[in-house]
């Protein structure tokens, strides 16, 4: 079977009707309040699907649900019996937008990378992922800085594209071809006209988006460490510790494990989201003190999604949702984030730049036009200024640090032409 | 699973959210986004409303004193013996003998069951509820001022306004979503005044900060509106047309003297001319106060002063103006819409009125009591209150010095109460009833913008508990007072019947656009989301002159100490939820006193260490926390932990026209605990 298909759109409620008898079908609907979330669907007919927006929560809660009992135990006398609460439904989950779905792989990694967590992987292994690229990102999307979406190149079981009055198909992993396989009546091959449609849409939509964000400035500001302190003051100061950014987020995956008495003798182990922005995220026992821990707390939310998780799967672990961005209570969310490291990171940049320059002029070793060429250049580079006169092997290490009086924080790599001093 | 949309059992911001359920149970909470206060997020409490619900503490059968203990029995023995003993208490002492809390926590429906069931069976008009802790002063003194006792205009609205004064109110930590539109504000450019004795994180925002001392409300504000009259800065054709009294008004502010403010209050005048001429320079300013206000014996003074204030300079009566007094509870205003009050039947129908009674009478078929009732704090006297029915409140830990109070509870003649857990107060009991929590029932709750909103049961009663409403109608029954209704609905159109501002408030008008607001006097009515549009409730608003009356205790020589005392973003009143949520626990496990750094040093304490705090009514042992949020010489209690209840040092002193408890100032003394 051809890997990329056509469904036309009146068939699409009967391709989910054959598929929703074996597998509980997952799928984004708006309901009369006009909230889109994801539900599980009893009857297609009685549902409005909705394809266009991005449901209030992501997929995680099907896998990582908000909370689940993991065993039940009972006490007789003096033994105790465990009963294990898996879920192995098979689902289906569709329409899921890409950056959900990304979230989803991230979350693959996560909980098999140590230790296999049997109740996140027992979903996981029962599902299948479909997904719909989104033609119109929506207001908060930022996606196509993270490389998330708006459409996906892999990872996807099927992904399906909006070209008006029918959907183009594409079968990503075996579960998917299997789908099609059993139900390929309801398909029916891409011509070439149909590849050039959806690219154009890809395109168009990569055109549309109201929100870019610059990712590699902000992950390199972390790597350098050149984040400037106040910023963790300033967002400490408004974040409302609601934890909402950690319950919305598709990659936040932070649970806590606690045991619920049910009577004397019963009881539930059971896990629930966690937050990183709550004070007893890492407390273990007696300070309280707000105040003083919140700006750690943010600093740590935010360099666990950037930095950390960069430095360790190379990639951020956010996937550009905008959630965070929606319903923040205080704008500590990741697009302002970003945002603030970058223009102050620029005006730090400058301002110590500048300083360094006095410095070096004073100390005989540039003069005023060098500076102001190298500071030129500089704006293009984004380099500290010693990094980038170094580069350049208009002085060396040694003579940044000697006029400075001390050791700088220049990389070791930075080039080491250049005559002493000149 | 499935979702069922209902509103948020804590604050009265009235957050929408979606209870999950899975298999009977409550698995999780999802926000609504196309709600116009959730929009998308909830506070931690709304977030993990879901876990006490089920929890293993819940009350599931009715218990009954035998032996001096409680213990289990059927509905049928627990009700006839309530219904016998209210009946014979009746008879007895006669029916002012009586007591009914009815509850902030309850629906609208059940509320005004209760008060239905105080007044057409019991013949008392004796039902208060905890609105007589937090805002009685509000309704009396914008009453007073406007004609009507709620917030003026809308939470959204907020957004929309250039100036925001927050007074009394640690919005970020008591009402979340609305400090969340202050901040929306900000960003939209506009400016902020913070003024509170407590260093508040919105303080960290204001434009302009000041700490007056605590209970100098009235100088402060009075201070304001003299710099706005001297400088010329208020509206006089607003006062000239919409409002009465501004003579009598105008020569007070002339004879006060502004020396007071940096006097009395502490505070530099420079600030307070900062602040009044921004307040007065703008057009649409919103003022936002809660119980840092309303809490002194001087409560509805400080309430006039403040509608005085609005008044001066028209920020009444438009859109993004007005006075926002926040109420607590996430059903406090529907408590008090439906009477819950000694003095006043649905919609603030006069008690007192005989056309009112008139109305009442004949739909309800019965004479009804005329002269007001005895407000929760009277009740508590020890002499009047032979029986008592209290439906979801908790005085043993909520009411002033509670020592007291519980002695009064024990000695009690017979005393009911229905509660989802077995509250400190329950434990005095002679009968407790089960009550289904806010999942497991349908109903209305009204926020505290006045808009009223389904609640809608997701899960069937646990054990065998029964809606307040269910047991409202099982005990009236008994009393030869059949109540009969099928449904929470069914409440609600007697309500509209009864109660002009109610009166367009069907359940099937509630399912779209989120609720209505009252006033919402006809089935074609949209609703009112600001008020006094045009002209004020009462017609012409009234001026108030205003004295200034120092709290009923200061620090002296033996207790040198302010104590203040009040809630924690955390927790939820006097704890009987919250403390059953395990991440609200972990987040804030322990009750807390915090101190100013001076004077922790000398006193030799260190953060984390106990110290016992010492008032003229008792001593609470309690973990100093250091914090220069609170200012010298004053410290801070939260009021929700059972082990280190700060209600058992506050004074009872209370406001003489709201009979609200001076919450928010009493005098201590600090002890290290060696
Ligand atoms: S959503 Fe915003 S306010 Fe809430 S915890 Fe996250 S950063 Fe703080
Ligand atoms: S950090 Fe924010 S934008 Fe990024 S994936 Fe999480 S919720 Fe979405
Ligand atoms: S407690 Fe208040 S702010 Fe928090 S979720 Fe409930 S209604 Fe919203």
């Amino acid at each position: 079977m051809e890997d990329r298909l056509i469904l036309s759109k009146e068939h699409l409620k009967s391709f989910l009707r054959k598929i929703s008898k074996r597998h509980e079908l997952i799928a984004p609907v708006k309901n009369s309040s006009g909230d889109t979330l994801l539900e599980a669907i009893p009857s297609l007919d009685e549902v409005t699907l909705d394809l266009k927006s991005k449901p209030v929560m992501p997929a995680k809660n099907f896998f990582l649900p908000r909370s689940e009992v993991l065993f039940k135990y009972q006490r007789k006398g003096k033994q105790y019996s465990f009963d294990e609460v898996l879920d192995d439904t098979p689902r289906i989950l569709f329409g899921l937008r890409s950056c959900d779905l990304w979230g989803i792989l991230f979350l693959d990694m996560i909980f098999q990378e140590n230790f296999k967590d049997r109740y996140y992987l027992n979903r996981r292994i029962n599902t299948v992922l479909i997904n719909i690229g989104c033609n119109e990102p929506m207001e908060n999307c930022f996606c196509r800085s993270t490389k998330s979406g708006p459409f996906l190149t892999h990872g996807y079981d099927l992904q399906l594209t909006d070209l008006g009055d029918k959907f183009f198909v594409e079968i990503g992993r075996p579960r998917g071809r299997e789908l099609v396989e059993e139900w390929n009546y309801f398909f029916s091959p891409a011509t070439k006209k149909d590849r050039e449609h959806q690219y154009e849409m890809i395109l168009e939509a990569e055109s549309r988006f109201h929100q870019i964000v610059d990712m590699n400035t902000a992950i390199s500001r972390f790597m350098n460490d050149e984040i400037d302190e106040r910023i963790w003051d300033e967002l400490g100061n408004r974040c409302q510790n609601c934890g909402g950014c950690a319950y919305v987020c598709p990659t936040c995956y932070c649970f806590n494990i606690v045991d619920m008495p049910l009577s004397e003798n019963a009881g539930e182990r059971k896990r629930i989201h966690d937050s990183c922005t709550f004070t007893g995220f890492t407390r273990l026992a007696g300070g309280y003190n707000p105040r003083h821990e919140k700006k750690r707390r943010i600093r740590r939310r935010f360099y666990h999604k950037l930095y950390y998780e960069n430095k360790k799967h190379r990639r951020p672990s956010c996937v550009g949702c905008g959630r965070c961005v929606e319903i923040c209570f205080g704008r500590v969310d990741m697009i302002n984030f970003i945002k603030m490291v970058c223009e102050r990171g620029e005006r730090s940049l400058r301002e110590s730049s500048l300083r360094l320059g006095e410095i070096l002029i004073e100390a005989g070793l540039l003069n005023r036009e060098e500076l102001k060429n190298a500071l030129e250049r500089q704006a293009s580079t984004g380099e500290s200024l010693g990094t980038q006169l170094i580069k350049e092997g208009l002085i060396t290490r040694e003579g940044v640090a000697r006029a400075l009086g001390y050791q700088l924080k220049i990389p070791e790599n930075a080039g080491t032409g250049g005559s002493d001093g000149k | 699973m499935h979702r069922v949309l209902t509103t948020c059992c804590f604050c009265a911001c009235g957050c929408n959210l979606y209870l999950e359920v899975d298999d009977g149970k409550l698995v999780g909470v999802i926000p609504s986004r196309e709600h116009p206060v959730s929009r998308g997020n909830l506070c931690i409490k709304g977030w993990n409303s879901f876990e006490f619900v089920l929890h293993k503490d819940r009350l599931r059968f009715p218990l009954i004193r035998k032996n001096g203990r409680l213990e289990k029995a059927q509905w049928s023995e627990a009700l006839d013996l309530t219904a016998a003993k209210l009946t014979q208490i009746k008879d007895k002492y006669g029916p002012d003998a009586l007591g009914i809390l009815s509850s902030a926590k309850c629906t609208n429906e059940e509320n005004y069951l209760l008060m239905k069931f105080a007044r057409a069976v019991l013949k008392t008009n004796n039902v208060d509820h905890c609105a007589r802790l937090c805002h009685s002063s509000s309704v009396i003194g914008l009453n007073h001022a406007f004609g009507s006792g709620a917030m003026t205009n809308s939470i959204t609205e907020l957004a929309g306004a250039e100036l925001i004064l927050v007074t009394g109110s640690n919005t970020t930590e008591q009402h979340p979503q609305i400090a969340r539109f202050i901040f929306d504000a900000l960003e939209r450019g506009a400016k902020l005044i913070v003024i509170d004795p407590r260093r508040i994180q919105l303080s960290r925002f204001a434009h302009v900060y000041l700490q007056p001392r605590l209970g100098t409300d009235v100088i402060w504000l009075k201070g304001m509106m003299k710099i706005i009259f001297e400088e010329k800065l208020y509206d006089d054709s607003f006062i000239r047309m919409r409002t009465e009294n501004f003579d009598a008004f105008s020569k007070d502010l002339e004879n006060f003297d502004l020396e007071y403010v940096e006097k009395v209050c502490g505070i530099p005048l420079e600030g307070l001319r900062r602040a009044a001429r921004l307040y007065a320079s703008v057009k649409r300013a919103m003022i936002i106060y809660s119980m840092g206000i309303t809490q002194h014996i001087s409560g509805t003074d400080n309430v006039e002063s403040i509608a005085n204030l609005a008044m001066l300079t028209g920020h009444v009566e438009q859109e993004f103006t007005g006075v926002g007094p926040l109420r607590g509870q996430n059903n406090v205003q529907g408590a008090c819409d439906m009477g819950a009050l000694p003095g006043t039947l649905s919609g603030y129908q006069d008690v007192a009125d005989n056309d009112v009674r008139k109305k009442f009478k004949n739909l309800w078929k019965t004479e009804l009591p005329a002269s007001p009732g005895l407000t929760s704090i009277e009740m508590f006297d020890g002499k009047r209150i032979h029986g008592m029915f209290i439906m979801g409140e908790n005085p043993a830990m909520s009411h002033p010095d509670i020592n007291k109070i519980r002695a009064v509870l024990k000695e009690m003649e017979f005393l009911v109460v229905s509660d989802i857990f077995l509250t400190e107060t329950a434990e005095y009991a002679d009968v407790v009833l089960p009550a289904a929590s806010f999942a497991e029932k349908d109903g209305t709750f009204t926020s505290t913008e006045r808009r009223i909103q389904r609640v809608r049961m997701a899960i069937p009663p646990v054990g065998s508990s029964r809606p307040d409403w269910q047991i409202v109608c099982e005990l009236s029954k008994r009393m030869n007072y059949p109540m009969e209704y099928d449904s929470p609905a069914e409440i609600m159109e007697e309500i509209a019947l009864l109660t002009p501002i109610y009166g367009g408030v069907f359940y099937n008008r509630l399912e779209d656009e989120w609720g209505l607001f009252w006033p919402c006097p006809d089935k074609e009515h949209p609703g009112t989301p600001f008020l006094h549009k045009g002209s004020f409730a009462r017609g012409k608003g009234h001026f108030e002159c205003i004295d200034y009356r120092p709290p009923a205790e200061l620090p002296d020589s033996e207790y040198p100490f302010y104590l203040t005392t009040g809630r924690m973003y955390q927790h939820w009143l006097t704890g009987s939820m919250s403390m059953r949520i395990i991440t609200l626990v972990r987040e804030m496990p322990e009750g807390i006193v915090e101190i100013n750094p001076a004077d922790a040093k000398s006193l030799g304490v260190e953060s984390g260490e106990p110290v016992r705090v010492i008032s003229r009514r008792g001593t609470v042992k309690v973990k100093a926390h250091i914090t220069d949020d609170v200012p010298k010489k004053s410290v801070f209690m939260p009021f929700h932990f059972k082990e280190t209840p700060a209600n058992i040092l506050t004074s009872t002193a209370f406001d003489p026209r709201a009979k609200i408890p001076e919450f928010k100032v009493c005098a201590v003394r600090i002890e290290k605990v060696q």
